[in-house]
């Protein structure tokens, strides 16, 4: 219970709390503006997060990301364009709502909502996290090298679109993490004599890059930079909400759950467990037809969800050191900025820090009531923001963040160089948060793996001896295996029926 | 995405050749084991393995297409993203000589009056813009940003 207070005391110093309140704001904005993401926001905020403690550090993302994904619905009800893809789920009902004049009942159910999904994560982080971090405990190089290996090939099962293209953006990320002096024998790998690279790709310079810079690419090509915005009277957003609330308990109850289900899977996010929920929604639905016309079951649904899954990710984060999604990558980026290795250790290390992260979703989620309430209040003018000015600021940002790291402009070529790769694979259908998750996983995987190799000096049955890594093993295996299977389940089921 | 996949596939596919034939020069373990080559192996090997998949997938697309009309396509500003480019690249050659303010108000005013924001608004946005980027990272987070022709 100490450890507790002692959360509860860092997260309500006045400095963390001010932080907690300017990222609130922070999140609100880039998360009402339509093409700049959550994961966006996270990577420019890493470079503030480097001069920070570690508590105010992780806070900062708990609390911009929560208001970030919830902000994204301002704009999908009243443009109709979500703000991050977490929100793309449920735009078409929530800006026929507004069209029908519904738009205060839109915005008061998505913050509603939101609150309790975040509520609901909080509840299974905090009550799951330490149950699995005991039995981390046990877990060798063999185990993590599994769950690293599982944790990828999730991410590329779950990538929009060609998974083969999810695939190779991972096998990217992962050859950028060989780069500089190898584990083994201290030998500079891929570094053409370079000093910069010795010490590998900065992470952080690559992450705003592959984020930061491609977003900014890809919105300086575009001729429209305005929206045509419906009004909104935000005093009237809460009506009606609570009876909302007793009429769909099941639904929240069970989008909550879906929601931090698949938070705790790694490599799905938000925007993945916004559209199962939706997809759950419509089938147990008494009026499917409505889905997609103006269905506020599907809002309520797909909104609980996309924000329970929040915590959800932090789950795997925070026990494994495995992400779970592209944020908690970028948070695992920074506990080892911070001196802090994720994994079940850390919950006997340092259980304040642990404490302070529990407790930050619950006061960032108790805060988004009054914050999106403004942030609805404000919606017209946030909206109204030009983006010929707010992108230059962005890649001002992005190149002072990068430099600012290292303080070298070497940095800020890898920034450039991680914006074209980012730019062009996106514009070709390749996933970018995949090269991210390698980068972050590389090192784990190569370690265990070369630990593993060595200790069980190069016998490979030894990964499949003990009971966890065996069956993470087969697991892993499994998911290598299920686009193949799948496949040919598919062409199987064709012929017979031909 | 026909000839794009030839190309992407094609870039993938040299590329796990090129990781390979770098890894013969790395050192190996005791016992003739693979040591910093393996993974690094590995990786290319998939390099090759997924870019003839794209490849494949490129053909078999392409043949698809053939068939199918062209869509069209949202008139954009295609040079803007280059300029993003060269703004990049004009900071890390400016930066050390001009220092940051020069350089990031430069960047700024350029990126603005590309956007068609107009002259004042740009040479007002620029300035009072990298002032603010200069007070929080300079002197609230003490980042020594390049100095250049001001000496601050």
């Amino acid at each position: 219970m100490d450890f507790v207070f002692q959360g509860l005391a860092l997260l309500l110093a006045p400095k963390t709390f001010l932080v907690i309140c300017i990222c609130s704001v922070y999140g609100l904005f880039v998360g009402s503006v339509p093409g700049l993401s959550a994961t966006l926001a996270a990577s420019l905020l890493i470079p503030f997060t480097f001069f920070m403690d570690p508590v105010p550090a992780l806070v900062s993302i708990v609390t911009m990301s929560a208001m970030a994904i919830f902000a994204g619905d301002i704009p999908a009800a009243l443009v109709r364009i979500p703000g991050t893809p977490s929100s793309a789920a449920y735009t078409q009902d929530s800006f026929a709502l507004t069209q029908q004049g519904k738009a205060e009942m839109v915005l008061g159910v998505d913050v509603v909502f939101s609150v309790i999904g975040g509520l609901m994560g909080a509840v299974v982080l905090m009550s799951s996290a330490p149950l699995l971090a005991e039995v981390a405990m046990n877990f060798s190089s063999f185990e993590y090298f599994w769950l690293a290996a599982l944790g990828l090939s999730a991410t590329v099962m779950v990538s929009r679109g060609s998974q083969v293209k999810g695939a190779l953006a991972m096998v990217l990320g992962l050859f950028l993490s060989t780069i500089g002096v190898d584990i083994t024998l201290g030998y500079p790998r891929f570094t053409f004599g370079n000093v910069d690279l010795l010490n590998g790709i900065s992470f952080i310079p690559a992450m705003i890059g592959v984020f930061g810079i491609s977003e900014v690419m890809r919105n300086v090509m575009e001729k429209e930079m305005s929206f045509a915005i419906a009004r909104v009277q935000a005093g009237k957003i809460f009506q009606g909400t609570g009876k909302l609330l007793v009429r769909y308990k099941v639904n929240v109850l069970r989008s909550g759950l879906i929601g931090t289900f698949i938070g705790i899977l790694p490599g799905a996010g938000a925007d993945i467990a916004a559209w199962l929920a939706y997809a759950v929604s419509k089938r147990s639905s008494k009026e499917p037809e409505k889905y997609g016309t103006g269905s506020i079951e599907a809002i309520i649904d797909a909104g609980t969800a996309n924000n329970s899954c929040l915590a959800g990710d932090w789950v795997p984060a925070l026990v494994f050191g495995i992400p779970g999604d592209s944020i908690t990558a970028i948070v695992i980026g920074v506990l080892f900025m911070k001196g802090l290795r994720p994994g079940p250790m850390i919950f006997e290390q340092q259980p304040q820090i642990i404490y302070a992260v529990y407790l930050s979703f619950i006061v960032a989620n108790l805060l988004m009531l009054p914050f999106g309430y403004l942030a609805v209040k404000t919606s017209s003018q946030m909206l109204r923001v030009p983006k010929n000015i707010l992108i230059p600021a962005i890649l001002m940002f992005a190149i002072t963040g990068a430099f600012a790291i290292n303080n070298s402009v070497f940095d800020v070529g890898v920034l450039g160089l991680m914006g074209i790769v980012g730019y062009f694979m996106e514009a070709n259908g390749y996933p970018v948060a995949p090269i991210v998750l390698g980068l972050v996983l590389g090192p784990i995987l190569e370690q265990n793996f070369m630990t593993s190799m060595i200790k069980s000096e190069w016998d490979l049955t030894l990964f499949f001896m003990r009971p966890i890594s065996a069956i993470l093993g087969i697991v892993t295996i499994i998911v290598w295996l299920f686009p193949f299977l799948a496949t040919f389940l598919e062409k199987t089921k064709r012929n017979k029926s031909s | 995405m026909g000839t794009k996949d030839y190309i992407g596939g094609g870039i993938f596919i040299a590329l796990g050749v090129f990781i390979w034939s770098m890894t013969l020069q790395f050192p190996a373990l005791e016992g003739g084991h693979p040591g910093p080559s393996l993974f690094p192996r590995v990786l290319a090997t998939l390099f090759i393995f997924f870019g003839a998949m794209v490849v494949f997938h490129g053909w078999k697309s392409r043949r698809i297409k053939e068939e199918t009309p062209a869509e069209e396509e949202f008139p954009l500003n295609k040079f803007n993203p280059i300029l993003v480019i060269i703004l990049i690249a004009a900071f890390i050659a400016l930066a050390n000589k001009l220092g940051f303010i020069f350089t990031g108000a430069g960047i700024l005013f350029i990126l603005m009056m590309k956007l068609r924001v107009s002259f004042f608004k740009s040479s007002i946005v620029s300035i009072l813009l990298v002032c603010f980027v200069y007070f929080m990272f300079a002197k609230i987070l003490r980042v020594p940003l390049p100095i250049g022709l001001l000496g601050w």
